[in-house]
């Protein structure tokens, strides 16, 4: 029994022998103590917390090769595994987590929309419900600064670029024909419905190297991944009948839509200044395929199938009959792309788009046919060497095959060229902490067409100020082969290039964000040509050149007026370039020295209704007079429009949506036209080009069936 | 005397052995949240839970906890911070128990955390994902009262934002409670809790939905 005892007391003390104490301190990168940090022997109950200097202490148990692990929220977590009787008075240092929220972000040039961004200037719905955005995403786009408002295109214009030099991506791949055709002073809609995507990146310069072949700007579109429920959806609008339908598998879903718009009804009740001899019919069908495969790989196939028509007579101060302009358009666009995580924080990301479009053209008594086929190859990998570390490469290969079939009484001719460009880049993001980071690229794309190899180096920075504020840098270099209307003309050309010098300033703070950006750019190698218009027969050269500088900003406020958040932005720019047939240097009249907007939407609890209105303002763009004398030198009348929209919850599954567009009913002017014969005063007489309509009205009732009550197309407005 | 010390030596050493160390790192941690020490008790979740790698528990109620206590926080880089580091957890444990009924729901109130935060930001994606979660939760486990409180709350707060009666869900909370009454609490530190709060939300139903 004495032994028993004894070797109880024993056992007993040489537990006590054997424990052993753990102790040390835990530091931030500057030196200074985190309290409150979980310090522990993994695979343990041995542990503790750190005090308000930072110090630990803890008994053990265990023996030999043990890891230690300090953790505190956001911080990387620190792990070492040695022999215990090391971890005495041991000093770790654990470093700022830079995936935190409040940790910098390099985002000169660029605006996130949707719930995945650090900094979101848009919010989803945003997207949809702006007031004269008319489901339209880039009219909500429209509202951020950066860009000019050019009420009779549609496009995104940005910073002192045309049209042709932003493009748009979806899921990394290039969409080619983005815009849906219209005839001339009518603006044009995006072809991509915006309820397909979840996150938008709207880049307005410095942007990423794995980006090319874009003068101004990048609009990089994610589809969603996976939908959350099967459900049909039903819309009945004023201008036409949608249908929409998600099928959920296992591992894949499928979502189906279609569309069918006719102008005329509307076009009866409401005529506006064309002659129309065939309204705006058009027929569209969307499907989008995911798939998921075991191994966290994602398959998503997009298709898209467009047709347009319409007919009309425009007036036109030289032509006493007008301008007949018809045009028949087809489009079917193709976006297959895979994603895939690797062994050793590998990633691939590949794809392929094609899109063939084809229009058939009648201006007066010519007939022009246009087919373009293009597509694009993509194949990139991501290397995460560490959150702080990650390197990003890739190569790519567009194939444009373009031709064109002119034919009127005394004239026919065909006209074609292959526009190949090979491209590869490489990128690297470096945080040096969470207040300071870099990423720098270099992109290299050789055109096949032109014979020529271009470097486009990337490079911008961002510092962390103060906890809400932080300023960031950009400088890239941008090429991109002319536009179509000169390729088919002409290929002796080099490409057209810019240079762009971006400094911003950001401040974040409780829903609010604060945000400044001066510009500077420098346009070089633009096409240049000696006539009118750009003929089979000018003269090209590349000897164009242009700037444009300025300031944009902006403020969105969510939080100081309840149940109301609103936008506001400004933007300056002073642009001129000597192109296309300019005799000199001038103001471009797409450009507007001031534009603003005001975006503004309240819930209305009672109601179950949110109203939105937006104001869009644009200073006077330039025109030419020939009774003055001189290009481009005068200015038109200033772009105003309010505009409102109302959408009412019937029930959570009914949704009744107005909107009206220019409420006012401004009268707005988007140039002028003068005769090119001086009548017998020897004036040129003139005709002010109007829109097409002052004010548009829409109706819509949206119904979604499925098995969740609760959900609603108000997404989709 | 002799074994009369025997025996207290074995009941001591019987009384240390009685409780183990998950017990006593589980009961620790519970008392630790008890009082409101809610980063003690998620640090001492998280080292029972590297120690106890084939138990969901620790690791869930460390993502619980994290939750819970983000709810009302006005900023959002560590709203976000702390939300991640509950995803985490939760993703750990669903790892070790997967179509956990019980994990699942508490994924929900992660998502309900961020959405409480800011619904026009996080509402549109979340709230679907939500419903979804919530369904297939109840396809698993249908008599579970935890899901179909969760449920039932869920459907509430969009009833109560349409304008709508409530009036229907109030059945369910009955039915909830019932569930919560005849559930037979056999698995040591499983997350039975839920009866006091189906029972608050039942005396709400009863005031609102009475004639005055």
């Amino acid at each position: 029994m004495k032994t028993l005892l004894f070797l109880l007391l024993t056992f007993c003390s040489y537990n006590l022998f054997a424990q052993s104490t753990i102790s040390g301190k835990v530091i931030d990168q500057q030196g200074i103590p985190i309290m409150g940090a979980n310090v522990y022997l993994n695979g343990t109950y041995d542990g503790t917390a750190t005090n308000d200097e930072g110090l630990f202490s803890f008994e053990t148990t265990t023996a030999g090769t043990q890891t230690l692990i300090a953790s505190s929220i956001s911080f990387e977590p620190y792990s070492k595994s040695a022999d215990i009787t090391s971890f005495k008075g041991i000093t770790i240092k654990l470093k700022d987590d830079v995936n935190t929220l409040d940790a910098v972000t390099v985002n000169a040039g660029t605006f996130n929309a949707g719930d995945n961004a650090k900094v979101t200037a848009l919010k989803p719905l945003d997207i949809v419900t702006t007031a004269g955005a008319l489901g339209d995403f880039v009219g909500a786009l429209q509202t951020l600064p950066g860009t000019s408002n050019v009420a009779e295109d549609g496009r995104l214009f940005v910073r002192g670029g045309d049209a042709e030099e932003t493009q748009i991506f979806v899921d990394d791949m290039r969409v080619f024909t983005p815009y849906s055709p219209s005839a001339n002073n009518i603006p044009s809609r995006g072809r991509l419905s915006p309820f397909l995507f979840k996150g938008i990146t709207f880049s307005t310069g410095g942007y990423s190297a794995e980006y090319g072949q874009a003068l101004s700007s990048v609009l990089l579109l994610n589809s969603i991944s996976e939908p959350q429920e099967e459900k049909t959806e039903i819309s009945i609008m004023t201008v036409g009948l949608g249908l929409g339908n998600t099928q959920k598998w296992k591992k894949s879903s499928l979502s189906l839509n279609t569309s069918y718009i006719n102008l005329a009804p509307y076009q009866n009740l409401y005529p506006d200044n064309n002659e129309w001899h065939k309204p705006i019919e058009s027929i569209g069908g969307e499907a989008v395929y995911r798939y998921k495969f075991n191994n966290d790989g994602l398959l998503k196939v997009y298709g898209a199938y467009s047709s347009v028509n319409f007919d009309l007579t425009q007036e036109d101060i030289n032509e006493v009959d007008g301008i007949r302009f018809g045009l028949k358009n087809r489009n079917l666009y193709i976006n297959t792309s895979y994603q895939d995580f690797l062994e050793k924080d590998w990633s691939i990301a590949t794809g392929v788009s094609f899109a063939n479009d084809r229009s058939e053209i009648k201006y007066n008594n010519s007939d022009i046919t246009d087919v373009e086929n293009s597509a694009h190859l993509k194949i990139a990998f991501k290397k995460f060497f560490s959150s702080r570390y990650k390197l990003n490469f890739g190569a790519e290969y567009f194939i444009t095959n373009f031709t064109e079939d002119y034919q009127d009484v005394i004239f026919e001719n065909d006209f074609e060229f292959d526009n190949n460009i090979f491209s590869s880049f490489v990128e690297t993001d470096i945080f040096f902490s969470k207040k300071f980071a870099t990423k720098i690229g270099i992109r290299g794309e050789y055109s096949e067409l032109l014979q020529e190899l271009n470097i486009s180096p990337r490079l911008s920075l961002a510092y962390k100020a103060g906890s809400n504020s932080q300023f960031s840098l950009a400088y890239g270099e941008f090429f991109q082969n002319p536009k179509n209307d000169y390729l088919k003309y002409n290929s002796d050309f080099t490409a057209e290039n810019t240079t762009h010098y971006i400094a911003n300033y950001q401040y974040v703070k409780n829903k609010q964000i604060f945000r400044a950006e001066a510009y500077y750019k420098n346009y070089g190698d633009l096409v240049k040509y000696d006539t009118p218009f750009a003929l089979p027969t000018s003269s090209y050269n590349n000897s164009g050149s242009g700037f444009a500088k300025g300031l944009d900003i902006f403020w969105r406020d969510n939080k100081s007026i309840k149940n109301t958040e609103y936008w506001m932005s400004y933007s300056y720019l002073d642009t001129e370039r000597d192109y296309q047939n300019y005799p000199t240097s001038a103001t471009p009249d797409f450009a507007s020295k001031h534009n603003a907007s005001l975006v503004l939407k309240r819930w209305i609890e009672d109601w179950k209704s949110q109203v939105g209105l937006s104001y869009n303002y644009a200073s006077g763009r330039s025109y030419t007079d020939p009774n003055k004398g001189g290009f481009l030198t005068e200015q038109a009348k200033s772009f105003n429009s309010l505009n409102a929209n109302y959408a009412y919850l019937i029930s959570p599954q009914k949704i009744l949506y107005l909107s009206v567009s220019n409420v006012l009913g401004t009268k707005n002017v988007n140039g002028y036209q003068y005769a090119s014969q001086a009548n017998i005063d020897g004036m040129f007489d003139r005709r002010t080009i109007t829109p097409a309509t002052d004010r548009f009205f829409f109706i819509g009732f949206f119904w979604t069936i499925s098995d969740n009550k609760d959900d609603n197309q108000l997404d989709n407005l | 005397m002799k074994s009369l010390l025997l025996i207290a030596t074995f009941i001591f050493t019987f009384s240390l052995n009685a409780q183990t160390p998950y017990e006593k790192g589980m009961n620790e941690a519970f008392a630790l949240w008890e009082q409101q020490k809610n980063t003690e008790a998620i640090q001492l979740f998280e080292r029972i839970a590297a120690a106890e790698t084939d138990n969901w528990l620790p690791s869930y109620y460390a993502g619980l906890i994290e939750i819970i206590s983000s709810f009302g926080l006005k900023d959002e880089a560590l709203l976000t911070s702390k939300l991640t580091r509950a995803k985490g957890f939760l993703d750990n444990a669903s790892v070790i128990s997967q179509d956990n009924p019980e994990i699942m729901i508490s994924y929900a109130l992660l998502n309900t955390a961020y959405i409480a935060f800011d619904g026009a930001k996080y509402g549109m994606t979340l709230s679907g994902e939500n419903v979804a979660i919530y369904q297939k939760a109840q396809d698993i486990a249908p008599n579970n009262p935890r899901v179909l409180l969760g449920k039932t709350e869920w459907d509430m707060g969009t009833a109560k934002f349409f304008g709508k009666s409530i009036a229907p869900y109030c059945e369910d909370v009955e039915r909830a409670i019932i569930l919560f009454n005849k559930e037979e609490q056999t698995i040591p530190y499983y997350p039975y809790s839920g009866l006091e709060r189906a029972n608050e939300i039942s005396s709400n139903c009863k005031k609102e939905t009475s004639p005055n």
